[in-house]
């Protein structure tokens, strides 16, 4: 048998222990940005510096905009990958298209919160060139710096497919070209093409095309809520367009109607009372003893 | 060898940070705004190199006097022989406070505004003026009994009992 190391904190390590930022803990902070993206120059006094935070789950994208003070984040506009329905996208809410549909939203609804939507149209047809809004000539264009949170910032990431999007809005937000999809280490620079290609989800219709040539079953199971939908690899450029026009159309925020349950759903088994902990070891007890009585039983015959 | 007399000599114990406060330093010292003649404390952050006042300024509170875009400038005292001069010392946002030095006679100064209006509108004539705390007011003392104490002739044997 190896030795058994007792594997023991001492009170003296707990009492020494200085534990890290909450948020760190949760491992949802980098504090090391985040001082510098909300650092405000102090002779800016209480201009707000806003970060344009973008951040990925598994079924969603959240892009806000928020400015921080000493009472927490205050978020001025978001908008979500699962409002992307209302304007005609059902499917592949998380995927670089969406992305750049929810960073143009979010532009969109700050510049219409801001008054600017008029002055700063951005640029209204997707091409995957490098766009940076000019500022007109009295009012200077909405500024926010990107936040990407945790995220490895490779070549291509959904991130910046966000970032695009609200570039085109008509955000100002500085950036390089290095990290659109696209991007050439060979050549250094972007291939606007490329970039554009899965700005409309280009990249998700070869595959679908692929997969459906040759690999029927699999194309079925992945792309399933497509076909249910019944969305084609050629439709994908022009449903993009449509729901890039109807979010410039109108991209305000609607109030969903839905009333928060009564009870909440428990994501974790209710904890035992003492009684029920104590009658449930007395059944367990009960229930070894019968059984050890029944293989002794085995045994002696 | 000497002892030397750097910049930052003798400050093993001042500018280190306190216990279980290591590490990177919480947001409100970034956030806060200062403006020119607000009230500071200077506290030096021994995290942050940049910007740091020499140790005699730690400790001391002074009026804010310019602001740059990530530092203070901050206006205090220093008496230097026979005078008191007034230094002017830029300081990194991380090694300043603000101070509560002028709170209470802010406070103080909204309250007596609002008992100023509240006894105009009845017609009164208040002094707001601090008064100082005067002598205890006389008072009897109760529930006193006597007892008289007298000395004991000194008994030289038994004092002595315990060793000497």
């Amino acid at each position: 048998m190896g030795g058994f190391v007792k594997t023991q904190k001492t009170s003296a390590y707990s009492k020494r222990f200085q534990v890290k930022f909450k948020r760190r803990r949760a491992g949802k902070t980098d504090y090391r940005a985040r001082i510098r993206l909300i650092n405000q120059d102090k002779n800016k006094y209480n201009t707000p510096k806003y970060r344009f935070v973008v951040r990925f789950t598994n079924k969603d994208i959240t892009a806000q905009i928020i400015s921080a003070s000493i009472a927490g984040d205050m978020v001025l506009a978001s908008a979500y990958s699962h409002e992307l329905p209302r304007y005609g996208l059902e499917v592949g809410l998380t995927n670089y298209a969406a992305a750049y549909c929810t960073g143009l939203l979010l532009a969109r609804r700050v510049l219409k919160i801001r008054g600017l939507d008029q002055e700063y149209e951005g640029n209204v047809e997707a091409t995957g060139e490098d766009f940076s809004v000019e500022p007109a000539d009295e009012r200077r264009p909405f500024r926010a710096l990107l936040d990407v949170g945790l995220v490895r910032t490779t070549t291509g990431n959904r991130v910046f497919g966000a970032l695009k999007g609200a570039l085109d809005g008509g955000l100002d937000i500085p950036h390089s070209e290095k990290r659109f999809a696209g991007f050439k280490k060979d050549d250094k620079q972007l291939d606007a093409d490329i970039h554009r290609k899965y700005i409309y989800g280009a990249h998700v219709a070869d595959y679908m095309k692929n997969l459906a040539e040759e690999e029927p079953e699999k194309y079925q199971s992945h792309f399933s809520e497509y076909i249910k939908k019944g969305i084609e690899a050629e439709d994908m450029e022009a449903l993009y367009k449509k729901v890039h026009a109807a979010i410039r159309a109108d991209p305000s925020v609607v109030k969903s109607t839905k009333q928060p349950p009564k009870e909440h759903k428990r994501y974790n088994p209710k904890k035992l009372t003492y009684e029920q902990r104590k009658a449930s070891l007395v059944e367990r007890l009960n229930q070894l003893n019968s059984g050890a009585a029944d293989d002794d039983d085995e045994d002696d015959e | 060898m000497p002892a030397g007399h750097g910049l930052r000599s003798r400050t093993r114990d001042l500018f280190a940070r306190p216990f279980r406060k290591k590490g990177y330093i919480p947001l409100t010292t970034y956030l806060r705004t200062y403006k020119i003649g607000d009230y500071v404390d200077v506290k030096v952050n021994g995290a942050v190199h940049k910007g740091m006042p020499h140790k005699f300024y730690h400790g001391r509170t002074g009026r804010v006097w310019n602001v740059t875009k990530r530092a203070i400038g901050v206006e205090i005292n220093k008496q230097v022989n026979g005078r008191i001069i007034r230094k002017r010392i830029h300081v990194r946002v991380e090694h300043v406070q603000p101070s509560r030095c002028t709170e209470e006679f802010r406070l103080r100064k909204a309250k007596n505004d609002q008992l100023k209006v509240d006894a105009k509108a009845r017609g009164e004539v208040i002094s707001t003026k601090r008064q100082p705390v005067g002598p205890k007011p006389g008072f009897m003392v109760e529930g006193a009994t006597l007892e008289t104490v007298t000395p004991i002739p000194y008994d030289v044997v038994n004092d002595l009992k315990g060793g000497y």
